[in-house]
């Protein structure tokens, strides 16, 4: 063979000897372990943190609000969806308290074509108009509970106690004055609820509080009963602007009724009611001197204007017959 | 984070994964330039191991033209990658299932052949001006001798062997270089634009007239800027070998196509829409009309009337060139087109590719025309020309 | 030319040469089968006893799945943001490991209107990339028919994005989860391509590809993947099928369930409840 042929042979073959043998040492280690790929990146992948820690992870420091939300029908909206991923805290600060608080509900509530009717969806403008979800909600129980309580109250007798409050809110329940509220027509279940609360001091007012610690429960449910039946009168006149009013009542509505009428029983109809008494609970709901928290929510943003009007627009509108 | 390339534009439905165009147009100039050492190579192979005396002029400007654009290669690969420092990992270990695993070992195994052959048919040369020359090119000669100046008729015997049963095995080498790329789009099942058994043989035929096709047009170059007369029956030879390759060429693509058509699977209409749509001009008017339809009728005609003077040469660089653009078409209009095609089979997107940046239209064409220089700088070391002064190395 | 006799030494010293490279060459290949012995003694199982892929959890010991349940999915997006928080997924519109599209006939319509996080329209009602909400633009057309479908990468059995893949960076493990070497891929996109699904993208700041894990890093410690953790109303079912009791064992059993594009041969290990004629 010619040198030159046996040089480039040896050439040739020393080149792939070489590389035969540096293959293994480069092969980066626990490769072929398994199969075709590197066993270690399995662990390594294992090893990493997770981000989200899931809320009995909150449970731990957070137990009286993580009881208060798995009881509640969020409990399948965990922590993490709405405060974000838990992973530093709290070495790391706070986590955050969603500000635009809108943005974020609608994100699951907003009426949209494609959700499944079983999840609870709203028509925004006409729900809140625009008002923050948490004024009337508490996101970590957010379903508002209040189930108009039975009433089985004798209305007979019922009439025979209202006696007493004739003098401020007129004999067939129909107030004298502009200050003191109708209760003809009112819903029952709620002349029942704040007559309790007055009595167990829940709710305070200098006038009311005597006069319902002195109603026996039995008194309290044959009350309303009574002004349940008896039939409201035609809307009354007040000052303010009745068509500014209604635009700020669309905030109402979704527990008052459109119109101040027909709304959730458990909370008091406002077609026909005394203005100056619907101006004057809104400015003690606003002030705290009357206790409700959703109620304490709504009336925060309102001016006194803005009370007028809507107190205005309530008194303008036809309350509907008793049922 | 925002993202570092552009959007695609879409219309209708694409996953929202799809909106970034993973494979540039480097990934297009890829084949194409793999395409072009497999054909080149198959022009120097047809004399070598075929006989086809009359090409004996180009047969080492076509060895030298195909180890050129084979050392350019990896280049848009190695553009392209996330992690190019990585890119021995698929020789290293390969993951046999993957037909771009193969690269690695097609490319190298081709690269040493092609610089053996060369070597081999350069060796009388190599020997004459390592002994001649006492420069520094000189000691470069006298290291490629390997320490042998033996240019014995036993010596030459062995050479012509070696070159012989080298030449044999380029040409699988080089189909098989060629050929994988093909396969590795026609193989999967994600795009039906790509999704065919034929996608390697297409491949491997509109390589082998880009490749010829590429000679043709450096041969009537070089000739012209060595004010040399061009040998007509080689030019001849040439047109002849890319006349009956387009046709079978043609043949293949326009099965493929029908065969989409014709079985009408789910997501046809969105093909249809597209191909008489966006992909209209560079489809059928530019790789099929203008780039092959042309050609072909063109040749087909000078054949038929025996053309031959100056009339031969520009007409076979006209249809040289118009094949040249075709090719570069068809490997666009895969890569590229297949792409535009949304993967739900049904929306549409738009590649609009960056002009500079490492994967843009001017490193494309930077990277289609570097090998040109190389080759340039090659021939002065190794001369191809087999008239003149230069006559005297072996074949 | 140097044909002609040769003087004794220039002979031995040929000889000796011939002897001495031979010699090395010999060697040589002996060394290099004696470490491909060692290098193929390597494909073998782990040693029994050693728990892998942690001390805490033996991958031979679960087989994951997971289920779609399109009939209740709302659309709220809350998963697609976990995942890229959980995952650190690059914080655009336009590579996601998971993500929602939206189907919607409306009336007179034969084919469905398809949109998903990537469209402009959500984007803008989301106001950033960063962040996904679907833009309520069906609310007031006649909508005859509506869903969302959830999609992510379906783990397959059969991967044709390990099949392709050159270098051996992206594998399928013992628990049935395809996952990505970050270390050892070399960004070449052919996985992203072969993906007949879309399931994979290319991170461009790390240059490796990347697609869903089912959080293998959370589940290999007992919870949930962060998708599934955050899902409010029960539309992703996450779970070991060696466990009959296991949520997606339920939901396989109790469920006519389908999978995507099964002509693929990919063989998903995604089960979807609910899903339409268009959903692919």
């Amino acid at each position: 063979m010619p040198k030159h042929i046996f040089r480039l042979v040896s050439l040739i073959i020393g080149i792939v000897v070489v590389a035969a043998i540096a293959i293994p040492f480069l092969t980066v280690d626990s490769f072929y372990r398994f199969g075709h790929y590197r066993a270690d990146s399995v662990s390594e992948i294992a090893a990493q943190e997770p981000a989200y820690q899931t809320s009995r992870y909150c449970q731990s420091c957070h137990a009286a609000r993580h009881a208060q939300w798995s009881a509640g029908n969020h409990k399948t909206v965990t922590c993490e969806v709405c405060h974000g991923a838990a992973q530093g805290h709290p070495g790391n600060g706070k986590l955050p308290i969603p500000r635009d608080v809108a943005r974020l509900c609608t994100l699951c509530h907003e009426a949209m074509p494609g959700r499944p009717a079983t999840q609870p969806q709203i028509q925004v403008a006409q729900h809140s108009g625009g008002q923050q979800c948490n004024v009337c909600h508490n996101p970590h129980s957010p379903k508002i509970a209040i189930a108009a309580a039975k009433v089985a109250g004798d209305a007979a007798a019922g009439k025979q106690r209202a006696a007493a409050c004739a003098s401020c809110h007129g004999a067939d329940g129909t107030s004298p004055n502009d200050t003191w509220p109708n209760l003809a027509g009112q819903s029952a279940a709620y002349l029942a609820r704040i007559l309790a609360a007055y009595k167990s001091g829940d709710q305070k007012d200098v006038a009311m509080t005597p006069l319902a610690q002195a109603l026996s429960n039995a008194d309290i449910q044959n009350l309303a009963a009574y002004y349940a039946g008896q039939s409201c009168k035609s809307p009354a006149r007040g000052g303010g602007d009745v068509a500014a009013g209604r635009a700020l009542a669309k905030n109402c509505a979704g527990c008052h009724g459109e119109t101040g009428a027909g709304g959730n029983p458990a909370w008091p109809k406002l077609a026909a009611q005394k203005p100056g008494y619907l101006a004057n609970a809104l400015k003690a709901f606003k002030a705290g001197l009357r206790k409700d928290p959703m109620m304490a929510g709504v009336s925060r943003g309102l001016s006194d204007a803005d009370i007028a009007n809507l107190a205005a627009y309530y008194a303008a509108q036809t309350c509907q017959p008793t049922k | 984070m925002e993202l570092l390339n552009n959007i695609a534009h879409y219309t209708g439905w694409v996953y929202p994964n799809e909106t970034v165009f993973e494979w540039s147009v480097l990934i297009a100039v890829y084949p194409y330039l793999t395409g072009l050492v497999a054909g080149a190579f198959t022009v120097s192979s047809l004399y070598q191991v075929f006989g086809f005396q009359r090409l004996k002029p180009v047969a080492h400007l076509a060895l030298l033209t195909s180890l050129c654009f084979m050392v350019f290669v990896p280049t848009p690969l190695l553009l392209h990658l996330g992690h190019p420092e990585r890119a021995f990992n698929s020789t290293i270990t390969p993951h046999l299932t993957s037909a771009m695993a193969m690269f690695g070992f097609f490319a190298s195994f081709y690269v040493v052949l092609l610089i053996l052959e060369t070597w081999f048919a350069y060796r009388p040369f190599i020997v004459e001006q390592a002994q001649k020359r006492t420069d520094l090119l000189g000691r470069f000669y006298r290291l490629l001798t390997l320490g042998s100046y033996d240019l014995s008729e036993k010596a030459m015997r062995y050479d012509r062997k070696w070159i012989f049963s080298l030449a044999i095995i380029g040409i699988p080498a080089a189909h098989g270089l060629h050929g994988y790329v093909g396969f590795m789009y026609g193989s999967l099942k994600s795009r039906e634009w790509w999704s065919s058994d034929l996608m390697p043989v297409v491949f491997l035929f509109s390589a082998i007239i880009s490749g010829v096709s590429l000679l043709a047009v450096l041969y009537v170059v070089t000739c012209k800027l060595r004010k040399v007369p061009i040998d007509l029956a080689c030019l001849k030879g040439l047109g002849y070998t890319i006349w009956g390759f387009i046709m079978v060429a043609l043949v293949l693509e326009g099965l493929e196509f029908a065969n989409i058509v014709y079985k009408g699977r789910e997501g046809v209409e969105m093909i249809m829409q597209y191909v008489t749509g966006p992909l209209l001009v560079p489809y059928f008017i530019l790789q099929m009309a203008i780039g092959a339809i042309t050609p072909l009728i063109l040749l087909s005609y000078m054949i038929w009337r025996g053309t031959t003077g100056r009339a031969l040469i520009a007409g076979v660089t006209l249809c040289a060139s118009l094949v040249l653009m075709s090719v570069f078409m068809m490997r666009w209009n895969v890569v590229i087109g297949g792409q535009e095609i949304s993967k739900t089979g049904k929306g549409l997107l738009s590649y609009n590719p960056l002009i500079f940046g490492k994967e843009g239209l001017f490193m494309a064409i930077a990277l289609t025309f570097a090998p040109l220089g190389a080759l340039w700088l090659i021939s002065r070391v190794f001369p191809p020309w087999t008239d003149g002064a230069a006559a005297s190395h072996g074949h | 030319m140097k044909n002609d006799t040769k003087p004794a030494s220039a002979a031995r010293r040929e000889f000796l040469g011939k002897l001495g490279r031979a010699t090395a060459c010999a060697g040589a290949v002996a060394g290099a089968l004696g470490v491909l012995q060692e290098v193929s003694a390597k494909t073998e199982t782990a040693s029994p006893g050693a728990s892998f892929p942690t001390k805490d959890y033996d991958w031979t010991k679960h087989q994951w799945a997971f289920g779609v349940d399109a009939t209740k999915c709302i659309g709220c997006l809350r998963c697609v943001e976990a995942c890229k928080r959980e995952n650190k997924v690059p914080l655009n519109a336009h590579q996601f490991r998971t993500w929602v599209e939206r189907y919607v006939y409306l009336e007179g319509d034969e084919n469905a209107r398809i949109d998903s996080q990537q469209d402009p329209v959500n984007i803008e009602a989301s106001g950033s990339q960063k962040e996904y909400r679907f833009a309520n633009r069906y609310k007031d057309a006649k909508v005859e028919k509506a869903f969302f479908v959830p999609k992510l990468c379906n783990q397959c059995t059969h991967p044709a994005c390990v099949q392709v893949c050159p270098v051996g960076a992206t594998y399928r493990t013992e628990d049935g989860v395809v996952l990505i070497d970050h270390t050892y891929c070399i960004g070449c996109r052919y996985c992203v391509q072969a993906c007949p699904y879309g399931a994979r993208y290319f991170n461009e700041e790390e240059g490796v590809s990347d697609k869903c894990t089912w959080c293998y890093h959370r589940i290999t410690k007992g919870l949930q993947p962060a998708c599934v953790e955050v899902c409010p109303v029960g539309a992703r079912v996450f779970g070991d099928r060696k466990d009959r009791e296991s949520p997606v064992s339920l939901f396989i059993r109790n469920n006519r369930v389908q999978v995507l594009k099964p002509e693929t041969g990919n063989a998903p290990n995604v089960y979807y409840v609910g899903i339409d004629k268009e959903v692919n």
